[in-house]
């Protein structure tokens, strides 16, 4: 029966349903480049949500925690290789997600007998100049967005994940009328948790289509920065020591928080 | 099309997977030796593998100091006169080598890697007896090489231990992989007899013990001790007082991991040594 071609589309498109259903809970991450390095921030309580993959390149990612930890060490091994036979200047985050884990991704999802990977990541490689970062959004179908510039939109200097479409969306348009390349760390992370906020926002009003008000964004920050905690790393632009991933403990951040 | 085009092993191991067992299954990394003894003698003598000599760890008031001269050789010959046999593994850790310099370096590159990828996979950093013990077994699994006359590799390791009681640590091994914690003082190579003997004498009728040296002392008694063994060792050069070679010292404290710079090691010497 799954031989003919409409069962088949069918098959795809009810797990697309399913899997999106699944990561819609899942809580923002906003990943912003800033003058001095590559700046990700999100809020939870439970599961840590930010990684480390290689010297210059960070992971987020939201979905089932059994799936996020196969493509994470499947990241790190592949990672970890290469930097070892040639070198860490070597790896490449581009060459990762193209070659490695989105075929890998697409056909998990496409062979409807088996099961599919149910994550979504979001993944930054810092450059020697904030025109060098890398952000790169990795779907469980193996669908890559970058932060490129297209047809249609300019190069973005930040990038964000979340649980569904709308929250992106809004997310994104946020960050790009707030957001700027050089700003410094404690714009970056105040950007940052109000682009989150209004993910998070977005989850829980599904319906909406334009941007909150912005002392609603900041009254939904102030309420969930008191009951959740702070995630946060960076990626250090500053080539003096080889590993630039550096994982900020909550209690660092809030003292730097404004409003 | 499957999974394990991703490469990675899907049953559960229990115990999570060494970096260099990882390499290995990927045949990345050598075998543990490349077949029996050579029974020919004479064969053997023909080839010389390059080595390199001395280093010297001690521990003073500002962390462990760890030293080594710059000279590779092999057999007579000197092969390359600004090696650096003190690597740094990571933000807190040296592995000095005296030995065979194509065999270490792999070796400290492996280990640095494995540090790593356990950092980045288990979400926490190696503790130090855990690293310690991942040298040991890289010694061990190139013991098959030391058998066969090739390869041997006899390092030291400090680092610092900031977990259970914060303070700088000291080992030293022997080439078959046995770890031995020092408490003052090491040094292997085969400058090592004439600088062992300078740190005890130091350290047990000197004006201190090491342990109470202030930096400036650990230096200049580090190059006087390098300086001794280049004296009778022809495989170690000491200080190149014409060429300006100055061996290469590092400490590892609470901060980290300093590399002292040229110009102090020049001065330090100039006035303490010279």
């Amino acid at each position: 029966m799954i031989e003919e071609p409409y069962r088949w589309v069918e098959a795809i498109a009810n797990r697309r349903e399913y899997i999106e259903g699944q990561l819609a809970p899942g809580s923002p991450i906003a990943a912003l480049g800033y003058r001095e390095g590559i700046l990700f921030v999100t809020l939870g309580q439970t599961r840590q949500k930010l990684f480390e993959i290689y010297d210059r390149i960070a992971m987020g990612a939201i979905g089932h925690p059994g799936d996020i930890e196969r493509l994470r060490m499947a990241a790190i091994e592949l990672a970890s290789t290469e930097g070892f036979t040639r070198s860490a200047a070597d790896v490449s985050l581009r060459r990762l997600a193209h070659y490695s884990l989105s075929p890998v991704m697409k056909s998990a999802f496409e062979q409807i007998y088996g099961p599919p990977y149910l994550a979504r990541m979001l993944f930054a490689e810092v450059g020697a100049r904030p025109e060098d970062d890398l952000f790169l959004r990795v779907e469980y179908d193996g669908e890559i967005a970058s932060n490129g510039a297209t047809y249609a939109r300019a190069r973005q200097d930040f990038a964000v994940l979340s649980g569904t479409r709308q929250s992106v969306e809004l997310m994104e348009a946020f960050l790009k009328s707030e957001h700027k390349p050089d700003a410094s760390f404690e714009t970056a992370v105040n950007s940052a948790l109000d682009a989150w906020s209004v993910g998070h926002m977005l989850l829980q009003a599904s319906e909406a289509k334009e941007l909150p008000a912005r002392d609603a964004i900041a009254q939904h920050r102030q309420e969930q920065l008191t009951i959740a905690a702070i995630e946060a790393a960076v990626l250090e632009r500053d080539s003096s020591r080889p590993i630039r991933y550096r994982s900020l403990a909550d209690k660092e951040l809030r003292s730097i928080i404004t409003r | 099309m499957d999974r394990s085009q991703l490469g990675f092993d899907q049953n559960f191991s229990g115990a999570a997977d060494d970096f260099p067992s990882l390499l290995r299954r990927k045949g990345l990394l050598g075998p543990t030796a490349i077949g029996p003894m050579p029974q020919n003698a004479t064969q053997q003598q023909t080839w010389q593998p390059t080595e390199a000599t001395t280093i010297l760890a001690f521990k003073f008031s500002g962390g462990v100091l760890v030293a080594g001269d710059r000279r590779a050789t092999a057999g007579n010959t000197v092969v390359y006169d600004r090696a650096d046999k003190v690597l740094e593994i990571d933000r807190q850790s040296i592995m000095a080598i005296a030995g065979v310099p194509a065999t270490a370096w792999e070796m400290a590159r492996v280990l640095e890697h494995s540090l790593q990828y356990f950092r980045r996979t288990q979400l926490q950093e190696m503790s130090v007896d855990g690293k310690v013990r991942a040298l040991s077994k890289l010694l061990r699994d190139n013991f098959g090489f030391v058998m066969q006359g090739v390869g041997v590799v006899v390092p030291i390791f400090a680092t610092y231990d900031g977990n259970s009681k914060p303070e700088a640590r000291l080992y030293f091994y022997d080439a078959m992989g046995a770890q031995f914690e020092a408490a003052d003082y090491a040094a292997t190579g085969s400058g090592s007899p004439a600088v062992r003997g300078i740190l005890y004498y130091e350290n047990t009728w000197g004006a201190k013990p090491l342990h109470k040296l202030s930096e400036q002392e650990a230096v200049s008694l580090a190059l006087r001790a390098l300086d001794t063994a280049a004296e009778s060792d022809t495989a170690t050069a000491g200080v190149d007082r014409s060429g300006k070679i100055y061996p290469v010292i590092k400490i590892v404290s609470r901060e980290g991991i300093t590399t002292l710079p040229e110009s102090k090691i020049a001065a330090v010497f100039k006035e303490m040594v010279a």
